[in-house]
């Protein structure tokens, strides 16, 4: 016994009445949503001190973007945010165009706009569904899932993946739009809202939902711009701040659309704008829907555009250069951009430094969910552990982009 | 915020001549100004010290409004392409007013120590951490200096253009719980500790 008691931790392991406690989450607890882990210290269920540990979805992306050619990276980003995999070639294939100087054609471009309003539906039907999910509401997981579901086999339709999409190349994308896509889009644009309203039925004004969210996690203007946050959080918090508007890109100048800006910045706040930036997304796909032109899909540049498989199984020289761009790769010059776009969550970058060549110098990808969660870690000090989840159920941080 | 009557876009392009300008009046007599692709300033500071003044003047000053650090990263310049220092230290700032970005460039040497700048932008703290873990530049006065996205074992550092992209370090699962900023003492059980 006093061999016990005389161990160096012994002042820590016979106090029972201990009021600081440590509690480990994650980084493999349903609750945690991927591989992410906080180590809290709790006074009775109050977290007076927590500690984020990231990491254990490290794959080394931006190292094997120094190693890959542009072309082959592509496939990388598709693991960066798994939920919006679409956004993110996008980004990525626009952020190597602007160090070319290509400007995708008015199709590509509609096209572009369509799929990112599309992935930003579904990472926010996942963010609102998991998010109800964790504080106890079923239904609206199974309401929401069918429509992405939907989303998911519109996509698979236009590129023949669900998840891992892959589709954007630099100067176009790997194929155009299947025939009836236009008709699955209408009919999607005329159904999802009304299931929106439906949750917004179950939600909204639910008693049970606003006791769990409101007032919960919240993030001031302040900490919300000390903490670098983008996208929905930043904007439930008060702040107007959306690229698409900001920094126009693509075709969204000449689209028509609100900026959702929402108040008090908790958990509720952030579920409304999240709500409302879908529909806000239903409506950009509609008017995307009925202004997408005919037209060459592929830029004309012969640096990067992959010939047609007919035609490279047919002429020599085509067959040549086809072998060139995916064996060598694509010759971009020396230069740097930083390319950023709003992404599902906040503003996604890339910042790709070239020394010429068919590899970049240094690959570097401004990932939303980095700093949302390190907000994240700040304010849910003085909080409970269940309101720590329904706070990170809010903010929808992505594994894969945050560890990348 | 822009008005009604100018569309994001022109507004934009004005706010970039205007900070431009300001760039090329004032700050870049001693300074390299360059642009990016995308016509985008890029201001090279003097040395490590120079960020941080600049960092606070871009704050304060009324035409450029910097107010939002969008990213803070590395790249290794170990073919002296952009200087004679090993590192080039990479700050993307942005003004949620104007909504024009600078991106501020700093050279620094292998062994030499740039400032933190989590005084001004809390966000900096786990950026610099990364850009400690990856390439081992250190920060003055970071709070919490140590690594973010690698293991504590971790040796080297792997965003290096030295470090072989296949070279692994695997590791056992068993490493002691730690609190990160404010450690505690705690008493978890560790296999090290056994024998």
């Amino acid at each position: 016994m006093s061999s016990f008691f005389n161990d160096k931790d012994s002042q820590q392991s016979n106090d029972f009445y201990n009021p600081n406690v440590l509690i480990n989450l994650g980084p493999s607890h349903p609750a945690m949503h991927g591989t992410l882990r906080v180590m809290c210290r709790i006074n009775g269920e109050t977290i007076e001190d927590a500690a984020c540990e990231i990491g254990y979805l490290h794959r080394a992306i931006e190292k094997l973007g120094e190693d890959k050619t542009y072309h082959q990276w592509m496939v990388y980003t598709d693991r960066l945010n798994y939920c919006s995999a679409l956004n993110n070639n996008i980004a990525y294939a626009m952020a190597v165009e602007n160090i070319m100087n290509i400007t995708p054609t008015e199709r590509c471009q509609y096209i572009r706009v369509i799929c990112m309003e599309l992935s930003r539906i579904i990472d926010h039907i996942i963010c609102v569904a998991i998010n109800a999910l964790d504080l106890g509401a079923m239904t609206v997981f199974w309401l929401l899932y069918h429509w992405r579901e939907e989303a998911y086999t519109m996509i698979e339709s236009m590129c023949g993946m669900r998840l891992t999409t892959t589709y954007a190349r630099i100067g176009g994308m790997s194929y155009d739009l299947p025939d009836n896509f236009s008709e699955r889009l209408w009919k999607f644009c005329e159904e999802f809202p009304k299931a929106l309203d439906e949750v917004e039925g179950l939600l909204t004004s639910n008693r049970i939902w606003i006791d769990r969210t409101k007032g919960v996690g919240v993030i001031t203007k302040e900490d919300a711009l000390k903490f670098s946050l983008t996208g929905p959080t930043l904007r439930a918090s008060g702040i107007d701040h959306d690229l698409r508007r900001d920094r126009p890109y693509y075709m969204y100048p000449d689209l028509d659309f609100d900026v959702v800006v929402g108040s008090n910045g908790d958990v509720y706040d952030r579920y409304l704008v999240r709500l409302e930036e879908m529909k806000q997304s239903v409506r950009i796909l509609q008017q995307c829907n009925k202004r997408i032109p005919n037209g060459p899909l592929w830029v004309d540049d012969k640096r990067v555009h992959i010939p047609d498989k007919l035609e490279v199984y047919t002429k020599m020289e085509v067959l040549i250069h086809h072998f060139k761009i995916f064996m060598e790769g694509i010759d971009v010059p020396k230069g740097e951009a930083f390319t950023c776009v709003e992404g599902p969550n906040g503003e996604l970058g890339f910042y790709i430094v070239s020394r010429g060549g068919p590899k970049a110098w240094r690959m570097r990808v401004k990932s939303p969910s980095f700093m949302l969660f390190q907000g994240f870690e700040a304010s849910i000090k003085g909080g409970k552990i269940p309101d720590a989840v329904a706070h990170l159920g809010s903010v929808n941080i992505i594994a894969g982009e945050l560890d990348r | 915020m822009s008005t009604n009557s100018v569309s994001p876009a022109a507004f934009l392009v004005a706010n970039q001549a205007k900070v431009v300008a300001r760039l090329t009046d004032k700050y870049s007599t001693e300074r390299k100004l360059e642009f990016d692709k995308l016509n985008e300033p890029v201001l090279w500071a003097k040395n490590v010290d120079d960020i941080n003044l600049l960092v606070k003047m871009f704050m304060l000053d009324e035409n450029i409004k910097v107010d939002f650090l969008s990213d803070l990263t590395a790249y290794d310049n170990e073919d002296g392409e952009d200087g004679d220092k090993r590192f080039v230290l990479v700050y993307q700032l942005y003004s949620l007013e104007l909504h024009t970005r600078i991106r501020l460039k700093c050279l620094v040497g292998l062994t030499e120590q740039a400032n933190t700048i989590t005084d001004l932008f809390l966000g900096a703290n786990w950026l610099e951490r990364e850009v400690y873990d990856m390439y081992g530049i250190t920060f003055k006065k970071h709070p919490n200096l140590r690594r973010i996205l690698m293991d504590e074992r971790f040796s080297g550092f792997p965003l290096r253009k030295e470090y072989p992209i296949k070279q692994r370090q695997p590791f056992n699962d068993n490493i002691r719980l730690h609190m990160g900023a404010n450690p505690l003492q705690v008493n978890t059980h560790t296999p090290q500790e056994e024998k």
